[in-house]
């Protein structure tokens, strides 16, 4: 049971990259840009899906999957045009099948209305005329059903009506449509023997037979002449063979692929069916007899062909009628296009690795880090030159250890590009619901970042760009009224910018509306009623707890919740998110992220006889100022003089209560700072210490979050040393300096 | 947190070899607190921690325990007693309490009491908040009088303040 659910497990992993494929070919396809290759990758990522399910068992999944296929295979027999109409509803279909795969994993029920729609909708375009006729199949069944369905026990039980209850769909595949200009059906004979292996892996040879079923006309005769006597019997052997006939116009390749997990662990034998094979192949013949010796070339040939995903499809009858003739050729046909194709695989070959054991080799890359400069601190502190072999052995450590640590954060790495092709769906799904049209453009997704902070990327994002769509964009006619396409555009861009990832979600609709916003931020308390505000104070607003814009609530946005819920998650991974908004041309949210959460650059400063780490990201410059460019505003005020502007000096010792009353900037040295809306700010500390890469610790993961730091780390001598939240520091001196009565905290 | 702080207890209550308990007892000034010894993680000596800003006074900073960040607490000024002059002799009692360490920093460590459930006296209604919200109930041993100490009132909240 525990390998059945691994393997499983691996079965839904596979599913994400399958239709994350999926959706980016129909994206190229809806983008115009898809060619046969695009077509064929779409509906190799679908049939991939069907043929997982069907070995667990998911029916709906299946059921849904093969209609899918269906169509998909009719697009690529160019019997369906691939217009880029068709690729927006396959893009829905691929949302449909992408619930149904959670479904199957969740255990969940899927909207079986949506689906069923979807189904016929996806039926409906296989077959724009309706030619198929539904009844033709129904006959066929009897055929079938006899002999293997006894063997199964449980599971082939529910083969029973319901199951059947699916083939109407499978008279849309075009094989049964008795068009024109198509070619004559085919018959063909799979001998198929499992293995004991096959047995093992939890496989079932009526699932396998069932999927032949789907392809046509079927017939299957078992042979149980194998089978030995009871107390010869070993339980877990395999005995038994079956022999199928075949009625269909699909290739050898199409009923290869239908045991295309379980190759290694039967002998296959597929050959066209002629009548002259018919009399040497009767069940009850000598056919069986002969069948070890066949599998060898069988094999070679099977693994030849299957290797070709996808022969061209305009060459199939001709590859039909040579198969009869001749079995080797579409095999030596297929051979060149599928080292091809492999090579297009083999250039992505990855192995999959428990995140723990990563996170287990960060941690100790961490500690190595620290043990590193706590040994490089003793050397010094032992009075060893500079120029001794044991101080240049320990630089050539130092070099190595972060070497090993950029390396294992690359591991960790990933391009932003698994959140970003989530968003599609979303913006459909988001525009449909609120009547809009939206066009998403992303940028970047390529860029890397670690995986941490990728998957705490994702929730912002879709509320950012819901926002954007539902608050953001202006309905279809007020945006042709105001001189704009009726179609909305939202970027989502991803950049690296100084260390840090930058992502962007712009939208081109009317802008923040700031009387507005002014006006509710008022009704809501929370400015005052004469407030004067800059208008990029305005558009702050939106970020305040308990402020949304939404006129009306609706079923995307506005619950409440709203940006200030994404600033603070954006905040909890030491991020920044800053809005720009022009009226008339849109609105810019930018949020900027560490692009790990594990190690940070900072400069080491002496505050107030603490020692305290300043990211140095945010430093602009430090600087020892002279008492002639400190100049005193207001009565406990000073600014700095810098290049002819003025910068408010802010002591990080005051401001975090580590001392009464403000160093004065002529005693100590100033950190100059940038925040991400370009303001500027000059810290004072007592002293620099100088440049070092700390690993970052949590205060949350023991205690809690403290207001101006943003964490802690564990510095060469041992000691705890706090990482200091620059814009966080600027913002408390800026809501009036000393913090919270502590007596407050203490009554909680 | 209550569950997760009674879980060990009431393990112990259901072991075959009967309902006693064992506690760790220790002073701060002249009184004799304990806490279940379930809880404890490890005992440690005194070493000067960093203090951390905006935080209330019995906070007395964070230390290094072995690459991960402990929060010290001065236990005598959280139960409402004048704060603790950290001496060779201080020690940091550390708790694990679900996922998280957090340090309690005590006079000294006494020592082991193994005791039945049934000995402990509900707390007397005493006139002082802090008695009665962190003395989950009293022990009485060879003259002794031992409060033991409610662990999951006493450690601090772990959401952010921010507001």
């Amino acid at each position: 049971m525990d390998e059945l659910e691994i393997i499983k497990g691996t079965f839904f992993q596979e599913c994400e990259e399958l239709l994350a494929d999926l959706e980016n070919g129909l994206l190229a396809m809806e983008a115009g840009s898809g060619d046969a290759e695009t077509v064929n990758a779409v509906f190799r990522a679908v049939h991939s899906i069907k043929g997982g399910a069907g070995a667990f068992g998911f029916e709906a999944l299946v059921r849904f999957a093969h209609v899918f296929e269906t169509l998909m295979d009719a697009v690529r027999s160019n019997k369906v045009p691939a217009t880029q109409s068709l690729a927006a509803d396959l893009l829905r279909a691929a949302d449909i099948l992408a619930d149904h795969v959670n479904a199957a994993q969740s255990g969940d029920l899927v909207d079986e209305g949506r689906t069923a729609a979807m189904a016929a909708e996806l039926t409906a375009l296989t077959d724009p005329d309706g030619l198929a006729a539904p009844a033709d199949d129904e006959g066929d069944f009897p055929d079938f059903t006899p002999q293997p369905i006894a063997i199964g026990g449980d599971e082939l039980g529910d083969l029973g009506g319901d199951e059947f209850g699916f083939t109407p769909m499978a008279v849309a595949l075009p094989d049964d449509a008795p068009v024109a200009d198509e070619p004559a059906d085919a018959e063909w004979e799979i001998v198929f023997t499992p293995h004991a292996s096959l047995y093992r892996n939890a496989n079932e040879p009526a699932l396998f037979l069932r999927e032949l079923e789907r392809l046509g006309l079927l017939t299957v005769t078992l042979d149980d002449s194998r089978l030995p006597a009871l107390e010869d019997l070993d339980a877990e052997g395999a005995y038994l063979s079956w022999t199928a006939r075949l009625t269909t116009d699909a290739d050898e390749t199409t009923i290869r692929e239908v045991f295309d997990f379980v190759e290694a662990d039967c002998d296959l034998i597929i050959r066209p069916f002629t009548d002259d094979l018919h009399d040497l192949h009767d069940p009850d013949g000598d056919d069986l007899a002969e069948a070890p010796a066949m599998p060898d070339i069988a094999a070679i040939l099977a693994k030849a062909a299957a290797e070709a995903p996808i022969p061209e499809m305009d060459a199939l009858p001709a590859a039909a009628g040579a198969v009869a003739a001749a079995p080797a050729a579409p095999a030596a046909a297929a051979a060149p296009k599928a080292a091809e194709s492999n090579q297009g695989f083999a250039a992505q070959a990855t192995i999959r690795v428990d995140p723990e054991r990563i996170d287990k080799l960060i941690d100790l890359v961490g500690e190595l880090v620290i043990n590193q400069a706590m040994l490089a601190q003793r050397v010094v502190e032992c009075g060893l030159a500079p120029s001794s072999s044991v101080a240049t052995g320990l630089d050539d450590l130092e070099q190595l250890t972060r070497e090993i640590q950029e390396s294992v954060m690359a591991i960790r790495a990933q391009p932003v590009k698994s959140v970003f092709q989530r968003m599609p769906r979303l913006v459909r799904e988001t525009a449909s619901m609120t009547g809009k049209q939206v066009r998403l453009v992303t940028d970047g997704e390529a860029t890397e970042v670690d995986k941490t902070v990728i998957e705490r990327l994702s929730d912002p994002i879709t509320h950012m760009i819901r926002n954007a769509i539902d608050h953001g964009l202006e309905a279809p006619d007020v945006r042709v009224a105001a001189g704009k396409p009726a179609e909305g555009v939202v970027k989502l861009a991803a950049m690296h910018r100084g260390g840090r990832i930058v992502i962007e979600v712009s939208d081109d609709g009317a802008g923040i509306n700031r009387e507005r916003v002014k006006a509710i931020a008022i009704s809501r308390e929370l400015i005052g009623p004469d407030s004067q505000l800059t208008d990029d104070e305005i558009d702050n607003l939106i970020f305040l707890p308990g402020f949304s814009t939404a006129a009306k609530v609706s079923d995307v946005s506005g619950r409440g919740v709203g940006m200030d819920v994404v600033r603070r998650s954006i905040q909890a991974l030491g991020g920044r998110i800053s809005i720009a908004s022009r009226p008339g041309q849109g609105s810019t949210f930018t949020l900027s992220l560490p692009l790990t959460l594990a190690v940070l650059d900072g400069m080491v400063i002496d505050v107030a006889g603490q020692t305290l780490v300043c990211p140095l990201t945010a430093i602009v410059e430090s600087l020892k100022p002279k008492a002639e460019e400190i100049r005193n505003l207001g009565p406990s005020g000073a600014v700095l003089a810098v290049r002819g502007g003025f910068v408010p000096l802010i002591d990080i010792g005051y401001v975090l209560g580590f001392r009464a009353a403000p160093l004065n900037a002529a005693d100590g040295v100033v950190l100059l700072i940038e925040n991400e809306d370009g303001g500027r700010a000059a810290l004072v500390a007592d002293g620099i210490q100088g440049q070092r890469q700390v690993v970052i610790k949590s205060l949350e993961s023991n205690y809690r979050q403290v207001e101006g730091i943003a964490a802690a780390t564990i510095l060469g001598d041992g000691r705890v040393a706090l990482i200091l939240d620059p814009d966080a520091v600027v913002a408390m001196r800026r809501q009036g300096g000393r913090a919270p009565d502590p007596a407050l905290i203490a009554a909680e | 947190m209550t569950s997760a702080m009674n879980a060990p207890m009431t393990a112990y209550d259901n072991t075959a070899t009967g309902d006693q308990i064992e506690l760790i007892s220790f002073h701060i000034s002249d009184q004799e607190f304990c806490v279940d010894i379930m809880s404890v993680r490890e005992i440690r000596g005194w070493a000067p921690a960093t203090p951390l800003p905006q935080t209330p006074a019995y906070m007395r900073g964070v230390i290094n325990l072995r690459g991960a960040v402990l929060p010290i607490m001065d236990l005598a000024q959280r139960l409402g007693l004048p704060a603790i002059e950290p001496s060779a002799r201080s020690v940091i009692i550390v708790i694990k309490e679900g996922e998280r360490l957090i340090g309690l920093l005590v006079d000294a460590v006494s020592d082991i009491l193994t005791i039945n459930p049934g000995m402990i006296q509900p707390t007397p209604d005493v006139a002082c908040a802090s008695v009665r919200s962190f003395v989950r109930g009293l022990i009485s041993i060879e003259g002794r009088m031992i409060s033991q100490v409610a662990l999951e009132r006493v450690l601090p909240e772990q959401e952010a303040l921010a507001a």
